[in-house]
Formats: C-alpha cells, structure tokens, sequence
C-alpha cells in the first residue's frame, strides 16, 4: 500500500506540474504543429508540461518505463511497469480556449492501470485513483451514478490515425444509435476527462475505438476504481491503441450489446483497480 | 414504565451516550438505528447499556433499556411509531436519511454538527416537522478500560445543556426550546469558541502522539495555542455574532475546563475526524479564520491549528488521504485546488507565507 501511495503521489505530482504549464501558457499565442490528421496538433505548451511531467515521474526513481504522447518511449518498453503521460489531453480544445481539456498521468502495471491522476486545470479539478486506495476529486471520494441506459449521458472518443473507412463509418453508426438510445452522447475531445467525468457520476459511460492509451490509462484506472464496469483490450502489439466501454451495472450490457453490433465482441477484458 | 418511544439515528457517541440523558429512560422507550454491526449487535444482545455522565468529579451512571437496535433501512419496514425522532448520525450522513424522514409522523430532533442541514431536509422531503438541536456538550464515542469491562457498550458523557429549535412540540424532554435567535446565538458559539478549538486540540494531539484530548491539553505548547486560537476566535464572533462580552467569557472557561476533563476520556481519533468537512468554507477552521480576517482579528494560533489540520493522517479515517494531497501537492495548488481557496486572497497568502514556518512549529510539538 505505501508503494501505491508513492505511487499515487507522483502521478498527482506530475499531472499537476504540467497543468500549471498549460495554465501559465493558456492565454499566450500558440504555435500550432500538425500531426496525423486535422485534429491530431501539438503546441509548445504541450512539449512543455510533458517535459515537467516526466521529470516528475522520472524524480520518483520508481522502475517504470515512460511512454508519453510526444517523447514516445523513454526506457523498455516491455517493462512490468510504464508511466503512461499525456500531458494535454485536448489540444485542439485546448488551442481554440475551450476549457475542456486535461493533464493525464496513469501508472500500468502489465496491462492494467493501477494509479491514476487527471488534472483539469481551468476549472482547477483533480482526479486521481489508486488500486486499493479508492477514487477521488480534489477533497472527496467519488463513485459513479447507476442509471439504465435511457437515463445515461454518455461520451464517445474517436479514434485516430488507423482507422479504415469502414470503421469509421461504424463508429458514426454506433455513436448514432447510442446517442438515440440515450439521454445523449458527446464527443467532447478529451477522453480523460470523460472517464473522469464518469468517475464522478456526472457521465454515466464512455466508450472509444482506437484511442491512444496515453489519454485512457489514468481515466481507466479512476473510473475503474469508483465502482464502473470497465472491458478494454489492446489493439496492437505496441500495447499504445486501447478499445474500451465503461458502464454501470445498469447500462454495460445494453452498452456492450450496441458495440457488439457494430463491432463484435471483441472487448472482453476487464480493468478494475479497486 | 416509559409510555413514550424515541427512534434514534446513531448510536455514536451523542445518540448512545448523551440523548438518554435528554429523552430519559423514566419517559422513554429506545429503538436505534446503527450502521456499525459491531455496536447493533451488542446493543441487540445486551438489551440494554449504560451511559456515564461527569458530575462533580465522578460518573453518574444510567442504564438505558433499548427495545432494540436495526441497521439503516430496517427501520422503514417496521411499525414503530415513535413520539419523536432524534438523529445523531454526523453531518455527512444525515441527507442520506432523506427518504426515512421523508416519511416520519413524528418530530425530528436533527443533532448534527450543522445548522445548514434541517433546512436542506425540510426542502428535500417537505417535511417541515424537523427542528435543529445543539448539545452543548462533550460526549466521548468510549469510555475508560474499568467501564468497558464491564459492559463493552459504556460511554462516557458531560453534563450539558440540549437546545433545540422551538416548534418541537411539547416533548418531555431534559432540554431547552430556545428561539430562533437565541439559538443563532448557541449556534456560533458551538461553532467558533467550541469545535473550533476542540477540533484543534485534537489535531495538534495527533502530531503530540497522544490518544486523549485531556492528554493533549496536559502539553503546555498545545494548551497555549488552544487557548489562543480560541481568544482569537471568539473576539472575532463577538464582532460578527454580537454575543455578549461576558456570555462569551464564560463560554471560553467553560470550553477550556471540559478540554481538560481527565474523566472524558474523548478520543484525538473522534474529534479530528473527517478533516475536509471541518476545512470547508463555512465551516470551523477556514470558515473562523475568514470570519477573524473580516473582523480585523489576526489569527496566529488559529492557523497554526490549521496547519495541524493538514498534516493529520489517520488510517480508516474517510479523509485520510489529506495526507497523501499534502505530500503529493505543491502548498500553492493544495490552498487552490483541494481547499479551493483563491489565489492572492488574504487567508491564501496568509497560510501559504506561514506555510514552512508553522510546519516548524509542529514539529518541535512532535
């Protein structure tokens, strides 16, 4: 347990060092680079709080390997144990002053997330879970809000780069019939802060195709351990694309039921921290 | 024999060990509803405990018949139909009562730490038929070793005074209905010059390493900023509350002896418990040194026991993580983000500049 809390008390280290560089930088001009597709952009504050969060992580002298969003691997990258950072989940908000946008520093252990921080820092919310510990936001314990799936708000994050015409138009359909079969379903361009969201109940599932595992590890994890029903599995052998939905004990069979109608069912994994 | 029947919520440290004294046994019959099974199983097993009261140097004892002892929910599938409800569950339990008091016939004591909550209830449910209580008084949640081996379910209490909101009905009960203004009155009083130091006294024994308030009071330092934080605290409610001069004089002496009552035997483990609730905004430890600040009063001591509030840590406690957020957090982000504190304001600078210098102090109390 003191190993998770150490544990615990690095990634909230990390997430909230690089939040107060994306703050200070927030109302300065962007330089803004493409990527991998219109959405897929970096900006100098992005490479900024990355580099304070992996200082962080790398001062803890915890054995873990770093995968980051910008650096890529730093270490092995089958390692037992990998800090998994995005340090700006939300760029494209982030560039365009949206304030829905996150700091996300998860600890995996294998395939699990077994710590997690996420800092939204306009509205100044830290998340953070660990495996034994329980889930939080800044001073209280959180757990999510069972509800059928016609009174659920759920969320749904896109997936990126990879993906064929086929899958994508599946994925508009899916999105379509969860979103009729619901109270709703956003696409709200972070994926942390919709598991973080739903930790605290005011989502009430998630689901993603293809989503990198820097944006999902530490929400996994949180969510995860405030009482959701989570199935994930990994896409590829470089374990960095993660397939996921995240329930309540309501709404994961009417949820699972309507991705396997679009995709199979392929997710068959179970994450839980707590 | 009793031909009435009080349903109480929590049997804790007040419901157990404080209201039999307000609701006696001669009037009284006891039903409980507890969510420790440990307490609901001795209570359903005994038949019945006794409770101690601090009178003159000694305890007092009374033996309380209890009809019997249900966990939360049971009670709504029962036929009891008490003469009056009483609740003593703490303040971050007490909405979750909602649907029981919902649809309670009787009136409904509500002895929680805070006045905001009959009201919320009253909103939540439509019963308006709930009434706000303060027991002033210190009651332990156990008792000494000689008591418990005689029967595990011993508690300990003070003597003190129950005043409870009027409207309450014509209740035989040991304790005072008091106006609204007047319980205004009690109520900032309880407030600032009681649990704020109370609370303080418990935190600053959990850096000392001891297991009593008594014990914590016995320490000269921690007696010192007990006993100033709690002047600077009642300074500052006699301009913001308008209490008297002498009643608050005589409410501090009377404070600091019951901190001091060797026979209490309160647990440091009970009063600092939950520290996030006592750090909220309103509340007796950021809520008195906003009210001092407001009121011109320089709050030295209080932010130090402020600071011990921080540093508590206590495993089985809901807010032991405050802990973990203290080391994990830069102070600047701890004072924003968890205590939600704003930036450049007077309390926030305050704590932040004091920040090194206080944690220096605690640890010469270590």
């Amino acid at each position: 347990m003191k190993d998770m809390e150490f544990a615990l008390e690095t990634a909230i280290r990390a997430a909230t060092a690089a939040g107060r560089e994306l703050s200070a930088r927030y109302d300065l001009k962007f330089r803004v680079e493409q990527k991998e597709s219109l959405r897929d952009i970096v900006v100098d504050a992005d490479r900024a709080a990355e580099q304070r969060a992996v200082e962080v992580v790398q001062a803890s002298g915890l054995p873990a390997a770093i995968l980051s969003e910008e650096m890529g691997y730093v270490g092995d990258p089958d390692s037992e144990l990998r800090w998994i950072i995005d340090a700006l989940d939300g760029t494209v908000n982030y560039v365009s002053h949206v304030p829905f946008f996150s700091v996300s520093v998860a600890l995996m252990e294998r395939d699990e997330p077994i710590v997690g921080a996420v800092y939204a820092p306009i509205p100044n919310d830290l998340y953070f879970a660990g495996r034994g510990i329980g889930a939080f936001k800044n001073d209280h314990r959180i757990s999510v809000v069972d509800q059928p799936l016609g009174s659920s708000l759920l969320a749904a994050a896109f997936s990126g780069k990879g993906s064929s015409p086929d899958s994508r138009a599946s994925e508009f359909q899916l999105f379509q019939a969860v979103n009729d079969a619901s109270r709703g379903c956003l696409r709200t361009g972070s994926a942390a802060l919709n598991l973080a969201y739903m930790a605290e109940g005011r989502l009430n599932g998630c689901w993603g195709r293809g989503n990198k595992v820097w944006d999902v590890a530490a929400g996994l994890a949180i969510s995860g351990a405030a009482g959701a029903v989570v199935r994930s599995r990994f896409r590829s052998d470089r374990r960095d694309l993660v397939d996921y939905s995240v329930g309540t004990p309501s709404n994961t069979s009417e949820l699972q039921s309507l991705i396997d109608e679009y995709f199979g069912g392929e997710l068959t994994g179970h994450v839980d921290v707590d | 024999m009793a031909s009435r029947h009080v349903l109480i919520y929590g049997a804790g440290a007040i419901g157990r060990g404080y209201l039999p004294w307000v609701f006696h046994p001669d009037d009284y019959r006891f039903t409980f509803v507890e969510s420790d099974p440990r307490i609901r199983g001795l209570l359903n097993q005994q038949g019945s405990y006794s409770t101690f009261m601090v009178v003159d140097g000694e305890y007092r004892e009374l033996r309380v018949p209890v009809d019997g002892c249900l966990a939360p929910g049971e009670e709504l599938g029962e036929s009891l139909r008490p003469d009056v409800i009483a609740t003593a569950v703490g303040p971050r339990n007490f909405l979750s009562l909602r649907e029981a008091l919902g649809k309670a016939q009787a009136p409904v004591i509500c002895c929680e730490n805070d006045s905001s909550l009959p009201g919320q209830m009253r909103a939540m449910t439509g019963n308006r038929d709930i009434y706000f209580a303060v027991p002033d008084v210190i009651t332990s949640s156990t008792a000494p070793e000689e008591l418990l081996r005689v029967d595990p379910l011993s508690i300990v209490t003070e003597s003190g005074v129950c005043y409870v909101e009027d409207g309450a009905g014509p209740l035989v009960l040991n304790g005072l209905l008091v106006s609204a203004e007047e319980m205004r009155s009690q109520w900032a009083a309880k407030l600032y010059i009681h649990n704020t130091p109370h609370c303080i006294a418990a935190y600053l024994g959990d850096v000392a390493g001891v297991k009593f308030v008594h014990e914590a009071m016995e320490r000269t330092e921690i007696a010192g900023i007990v006993e100033g934080a709690m002047k600077e605290v009642a300074a500052a409610a006699q301009v913001k509350h308008g209490l008297d001069a002498d009643f608050v004089s005589f409410y501090r002496d009377k404070e600091l002896a019951r901190f001091r009552n060797t026979l209490l035997f309160d647990p440091v483990s009970r009063v600092a418990r939950e520290p996030f609730r006592k750090l909220a905004p309103n509340e007796r430890l950021l809520g008195a040194a906003q009210m001092c600040l407001t009121a011109g009063v320089q709050p030295d001591q209080l932010l130090l026991g402020i600071m011990a509030a921080f540093t508590f840590s206590r495993d089985g406690d809901p807010d032991a993580h405050i802990a973990l957020l203290r080391r994990s957090l830069d102070p600047r982000d701890f004072l924003s983000t968890i205590l939600r504190l704003r930036e450049g304001e007077s309390l926030f600078n305050l704590l932040l500049e004091r920040w090194e210098s206080n944690l220096s102090r605690l640890e010469a109390i270590r």
